[in-house]
């Protein structure tokens, strides 16, 4: 039945994408009454089909590959809403309604590439840790674009180019702050992504665990999250320097991710 | 009487005889009154922006030249004016009227307060007596077609003011202004209708400062603001989020130092220079730094005509409905025209009938053949009905060629039906007013007024091309 769920939510990602289209381009209110809801509709049979998907193999950690492109999913399409409620632009919506469907559909499609539940999966530890990683990679991709949505708007602005493809953008005071307080929302995110992370490697592998160089370099990341939003914070940064900072975090968070997708040197349920 | 617009514009003059001509809105309502004396004309309305100054009149034909009240008036030799003038008559000005009002005549296509200009001095016409049923209707028609252009074209969708594009400005950097703080540096006009703009959003402290102190409290009085020395403006600057600059100062007052250590006392929060000085108040190369936005009346100005440029083809489409109107009012007004026309026939018919029957009755008395009351009004009823059935035809067709707008058909059915009514109705109708008044009176009396309204519509009529439009 989550497959079906899913589907629903699939064509309703589908047309809320296109219906952010005009609704963003070109300014058609018609069109934002009609891609909000669906997004919300989307979200609600996503959650849903989660749900019933995690509810039905006996786990709720979200362990194969559909299931955790899933989660990061329905992740950017809870971000999506959280920023359309607070700073009421809808100007996220043609990246991340797409973006929402993409990650949806192999799933929804039937498409699995794997991914077995070990003992492990039935941990709640597990649940959290990969929950609230997703969370943070979602917040921090928001964070990214809002960025260099930024700097697009900034350079339109101080060119003096009123006219054309961009003038849908969001104020710049907006994308500032979405930026800056995604970044605040991913923090805590990721920081309890590594905890439970760590928690479960204690437990399952010891003390030896910590001196993977992956999992050093998940704790770098973490470190330079930090020093990014206390630079930021105590510093007041923005424009193009804030920009290249979140591209500097964003980066290494995807290649720490891409470490443990893809490298050899470690994997998870190795001792 | 035929309806006459003389004016000038931003096309035909230069602002120094816009200037010289331009009326106050205080005076707009003594000056309509001088206007109203001059010979021939019947009603009056007086347009003055800073754009173009207008007169509209509905005239005698033989009234005097509206030069001789611009000559009298702005004791302005007329041979300055006359070619820079130009001149509309019925249909025309009719046409003309529309697209000012409708802002497709606009400096700026599309810019919002040329409509509330037309009402000013509509209300200012009335309040002299000088707007009677002519231009009553006309300008009544005038404000619906210029509110149906501007709602369902997107005509006035982008700022194209300089004030407003400033706001818009605003908007794009800040998202909203509300608590933002406004720096006057100078107390020039436009800079004070920009910060005017700024505050009617949401702005909140404005700061003045002005060389002439006085001027600067003065001007802070106005948006309850704050009136800064000029020595303190450096102090002071850092905490505005917008500067607005037009001073007279030969060199740059903004440079980048300052800019800079605004930014730092602000910690990167944005700055946004409005330079409306001429010479210019900021140095151009504080628009490279991070955070600061500057532009000056130029990019203002160019992206006030890139705005305008954009409404181009809704502009096209203010037109088509402007046709549209114009050809509407046409038939509205020929229609109404030629009902002195219907109520002579009516009034032939209705002497003829009684005539006869007077005829037929007397004969009858005096073979002493008298009919009953009864018989009688069976005969006048008889009477009645054919003189009725008679007329349909006719009165049909002069209708439709009323409403088609063919003089030619209107004055060779009156030809054929033998009226002998002077003038020509409608559009240059000497008479029309008070045959039209006279005749709508007599016609409502006879109980014809429900027909007559059957057959030419009112305004909001099923035929008015905005009704069709939303039938389709």
């Amino acid at each position: 039945m989550f497959l079906l769920w899913l589907r629903v939510a699939a064509v309703l990602y589908a047309a809320a994408s296109v219906a952010a289209f005009p609704a963003v381009l070109y300014g058609r209110p018609g069109w934002r009454r009609i891609a909000l809801p669906l997004a919300a509709g989307a979200f609600f049979f996503h959650f849903v089909s989660l749900t019933e998907m995690l509810v039905a193999a006996h786990h709720w950690a979200p362990v194969g590959t559909r299931e955790v492109q899933s989660l990061l999913s329905i992740s950017v399409c809870f971000a999506f809403l959280l920023i359309v409620a607070f700073y009421r632009t809808i100007s996220f919506g043609i990246f991340a309604l797409p973006l929402a469907l993409l990650l949806a559909l192999p799933t929804a499609l039937g498409y699995d590439r794997g991914g077995t539940a070990s003992p492990m999966a039935q941990s709640g530890w597990l649940f959290l840790h990969i929950s609230t990683m997703l969370a943070a990679y979602a917040a921090l991709f928001f964070s990214l674009l809002a960025s260099l949505l930024y700097l697009l708007q900034e350079r339109r602005l101080k060119q003096k180019n009123r006219i054309g493809f961009l003038t849908w953008l969001p104020p710049l005071d907006t994308l500032n702050r979405i930026g800056s307080s995604m970044l605040l929302i991913g923090f805590p995110f990721m920081t309890a992504g590594l905890l439970a992370g760590s928690l479960i490697a204690q437990h399952r592998v010891g003390a030896a665990y910590f001196l993977d160089p992956k999992i050093l370099l998940s704790f770098a990341m973490w470190l330079i999250y930090l020093l990014m939003i206390f630079v930021q914070r105590s510093s007041g940064l923005r424009g193009r320097r804030a920009v290249y900072l979140s591209s500097f975090a964003f980066l290494v968070v995807l290649s720490v991710w891409a470490a443990n997708q893809f490298s050899l040197v470690h994997r998870f349920a190795a001792p | 009487m035929k309806i006459v617009l003389v004016g000038v514009n931003h096309k035909t003059a230069s602002i120094d005889l816009r200037e010289r001509l331009a009326i106050a809105p205080s005076h707009l309502e003594q000056a309509t009154r001088s206007l109203l004396a001059l010979r021939g004309v019947r009603e009056a309305l007086i347009l003055s922006t800073c754009n173009r100054v207008e007169i509209l009149t509905c005239q005698e034909p033989q009234a005097a030249p509206i030069e001789e009240f611009l000559a009298a008036y702005f004791e302005i030799d007329p041979a300055l004016v006359r070619p820079h003038l130009y001149e509309y008559q019925e249909e025309e000005a009719v046409r003309h009227l529309f697209r000012v009002a409708s802002s497709l005549d606009s400096m700026v296509i599309g810019e919002p307060q040329i409509l509330g200009q037309v009402k000013e001095s509509y209300l200012a016409a009335r309040s002299a007596g000088a707007v009677q049923s002519n231009l009553e209707r006309l300008l009544q028609r005038t404000f619906t077609v210029a509110k149906r252009v501007r709602s369902e074209t997107k005509i006035g969708s982008s700022p194209v003011s300089i004030a407003s594009v400033a706001v818009e400005l605003a908007h794009k950097i800040f998202g909203t202004l509300q608590n933002k703080k406004v720096f006057l540096v100078g107390a020039g006009q436009m800079s004070e209708l920009a910060a005017r703009h700024l505050v009617e959003h949401g702005a909140g402290t404005v700061f003045v400062a002005n060389r002439t102190h006085e001027r600067a409290e003065h001007l802070a009085g106005q948006f309850r603001g704050n009136a800064i020395r000029f020595e303190d403006l450096y102090a002071t600057a850092g905490e505005a989020d917008i500067i607005i600059t037009s001073t007279g100062a030969p060199e740059p007052i903004f440079r980048k130092e300052h800019a800079q250590r605004f930014l730092h006392s602000r910690r990167g929060r944005p700055i946004f220079f409005i330079d409306i000085a001429v010479p210019r108040d900021v140095d151009p190369e504080i628009n490279r730094l991070d955070g600061v936005f500057l532009y000056d009346i130029d990019d203002l100005q160019s992206v006030a005509s890139a705005h305008a440029a954009t409404r181009g083809k809704e502009a096209e489409m203010g037109e088509a409905m402007i046709e549209a109107e114009v050809a509407y009012y046409r038939r509205h007004v020929g229609s109404l025209s030629v009902v002195p026309e219907i109520v002579a026939l009516q009034r032939v018919a209705e002497e003829i009938r009684r005539n006869e029957l007077d005829r037929m009755l007397l004969r009858l008395d005096n073979r002493g053949e008298a009919l009953s009351p009864a018989q009688q009004a069976a005969v006048e009823a008889l009477a009645r009905g054919l003189t009725n059935k008679l007329l349909h035809h006719p009165l049909k067709a002069i209708k439709a060629a009323a409403r088609a707008g063919d003089a030619a058909a209107v004055e060779a059915i009156r030809e054929a039906l033998g009226l002998n009514l002077t003038g020509r109705y409608g559009f240059g109708d000497p008479e029309h007013d008070a045959a039209t008044a006279s005749s709508e009176g007599e016609l409502r009396a006879a109980g014809e007024s429900e027909s007559l309204e059957n057959e030419f519509p009112g305004l909001d009529s099923p035929d008015h091309p905005s009704e069709k439009g939303r039938s389709r």
